[in-house]
């Protein structure tokens, strides 16, 4: 909430210098929007957070006026999705399917249904619904591989298709709230914010949100990585260390 | 209370890894076995990714192992000789294990094959042992007199060895071989192979009860030690902060099975762990069999 409070007052400050009274040539932007952190700290004790975008619009959000799209995406990566067949009583893994450029996360929200917004050409090229997202198909072929990874994505929460609309207050001013699970992998997550009048693209901010490890998390995530000798040996030295205190402690007990 | 563990890249609540480690390792302290074999497949219907399930889980079995292993060694329960022979049968036999998973790999279809061998090796070590167990606790109501071990062929075996802590004066061969045989599994299995070791050791070699699980413990610490540098180096899955908390609950629940142990008759022991072993060949078993909830899974691309 803090951040919200002070992304808010960045706003206020943003859309005071456009007003037209304090820069007088200058038009004011149809769209201003912001993250309320740049940055998801995963540490230890990480359990899932948000990201929170916000922002304004120049002329009044609502049916007939300005639409306003958010879409956050994680970094891609490759997936094998197998389907379980039965073969002589026993439920076995049969055939695969690869992806290769898969979103690891995935969030779109809308002041409206984006299907409504836009045609279905325009949704298509900018990737606005699951239907719609580029992803490279590779070995065993067939729609429900796609549909049982769109499936299983959204189960683990990692794609979010307008689950919950975008709010607006007082008519221009806007914020989306779009859920991060525990499961986020870290990376660079670029966020587009879109400003759509009469089906048409009018306006577009391209704002970024680091996932980082900090603190022990990144510490070990790092020496498992650079230092895989090293790491396994501690951990075995760890264990039986753990091991052998708790049969000291016991032993006096 | 959710912990981040940062090589699963997901936060799970640390209570639950607290139970699950105080569980295992209570039947550790209890059976001397590792108990990687419940522990694995636990971690993995909490969401855990298989690798990191395997590399984590044979790291805690590592500690719970010790932990046990020095509550055994205190009584004078280990048989030092016996067990440097079954590792180094186990040795050889990992690294033979670890080709034949390479090979089945590349066959396709080793998810199939690990759960047959579990159903397999499960259900028949586990039907031998109630069997057995039951059978002696029969014997004892009846009060006929019990031999203390049967001879068999093995006995007769060149390369004899006096084991002073096992009461025995036998080959080399047999230990060796079991070792080997055992480490061919439990490469495959991915699991320490204790609950393999202690049957064989009773039945096959006829080591009593009391010193085999301090010795299966003394062989199951150096397996996972090897398995858990092996899976840090080769797949980086071990997550230490999984490890640990697992372990917390772990060596308490080891020391509670340890003294729990010394209470028990061995043929109840090893009646107790048949049919522990038998209810895990079941549900896998029951797990291959039924309709699965889910038709398709999600994996990582090789």
């Amino acid at each position: 909430m803090r951040g919200w409070a002070r992304g808010a007052a960045r706003l206020l400050v943003l859309l005071a210098l456009s007003m037209p009274g304090a820069a007088a040539a200058q038009a004011p932007p149809s769209l201003a929007a912001e993250l309320s952190v740049r940055r998801v700290e995963v540490t230890t004790a990480f359990a899932g957070g948000e990201i929170l975008v916000f922002g304004a619009t120049e002329r009044l959000i609502g049916p007939g006026g300005d639409q306003v799209v958010v879409l956050a995406s994680g970094p891609p990566g490759s997936l094998v999705v197998r389907q379980k067949v039965e073969a002589m009583g026993f439920w076995i893994n049969g055939p695969a399917a690869r992806f290769n450029g898969v979103p690891s996360f995935w969030a779109l929200a809308a002041t409206s249904p984006v299907e409504e917004l836009l045609a279905p050409p325009d949704r298509a090229e900018l990737r606005l619904g699951l239907d719609v997202l580029p992803v490279v198909h590779l070995g065993a072929r067939g729609t429900q591989f796609r549909d049982a990874l769109t499936t299983l994505k959204q189960e683990a929460g990692l794609w979010v298709d307008q689950v919950r609309p975008i709010e607006v207050t007082g008519g221009r001013l806007f914020h989306a709230r779009l859920p991060l699970p525990s499961t986020v992998q870290t990376g660079s997550y670029p966020v587009q914010v879109l400003l759509i009048r009469q089906g048409r693209v009018v306006a577009r901010q391209e704002l970024s949100l680091q996932v980082q490890r900090v603190g022990t998390a990144a510490q070990i995530a790092d020496i498992a990585q650079d230092q895989p000798v090293l790491y396994g040996l501690v951990c075995i030295l760890l264990a039986a260390l753990a091991g052998w205190l708790g049969s000291v402690l016991f032993r006096r007990g | 209370m959710q912990v981040y563990l940062p090589i699963a890249e997901m936060s799970v609540d640390a209570l639950l890894l607290l139970g699950i480690g105080l569980g295992v390792g209570f039947l550790s302290g209890l059976f001397g076995v590792g108990g990687g074999f419940l522990l694995t497949p636990l971690l993995i219907l909490i969401g855990i990714p298989s690798a990191v399930a395997v590399g984590s889980g044979a790291n805690q079995t590592l500690g719970a192992s010790v932990s046990g292993l020095l509550a055994q060694w205190r009584r004078g329960n280990v048989d030092v000789r016996m067990g440097m022979v079954l590792l180094a049968g186990g040795f050889a036999g990992s690294v033979v294990g670890v080709q034949l998973f390479a090979w089945l790999r590349r066959a396709g279809q080793v998810d199939l094959a690990v759960s047959i061998f579990y159903v397999v090796v499960l259900g028949t070590v586990g039907a031998l042992m109630v069997r057995e167990s039951v059978g002696a606790i029969l014997d004892r109501r009846r009060a006929r007199p019990a031999r203390l071990h049967e001879h068999l062929w093995i006995h007769g075996l060149p390369f004899k060895v006096r084991f002073r802590r096992s009461r025995l004066y036998i080959s080399v061969l047999p230990p060796f071989g079991i070792g080997f045989a055992i480490g061919v599994l439990s490469a495959v299995m991915g699991v320490g192979g204790g609950f393999m070791l202690v049957p064989a050791m009773i039945y096959l070699l006829g080591m009593p009860t009391s010193v085999v699980i301090g010795t299966s413990l003394f062989q199951v610490v150096f397996v996972t030690a090897n398995v858990t540098f092996l899976q840090a180096v080769q797949v980086g899955s071990v997550d230490i902060v999984l490890t640990l908390l697992l372990l917390a609950g772990g060596v308490a629940g080891a020391q509670f099975g340890a003294a729990m142990g010394t209470k028990l008759r061995g043929e109840e022991t090893r009646a107790l762990l048949g049919a522990l072993v038998l209810s895990v060949a079941g549900a896998l078993l029951w797990d291959m069999l039924r309709v699965p909830e889910q038709l398709f899974v999600i994996g990582p691309a090789r």
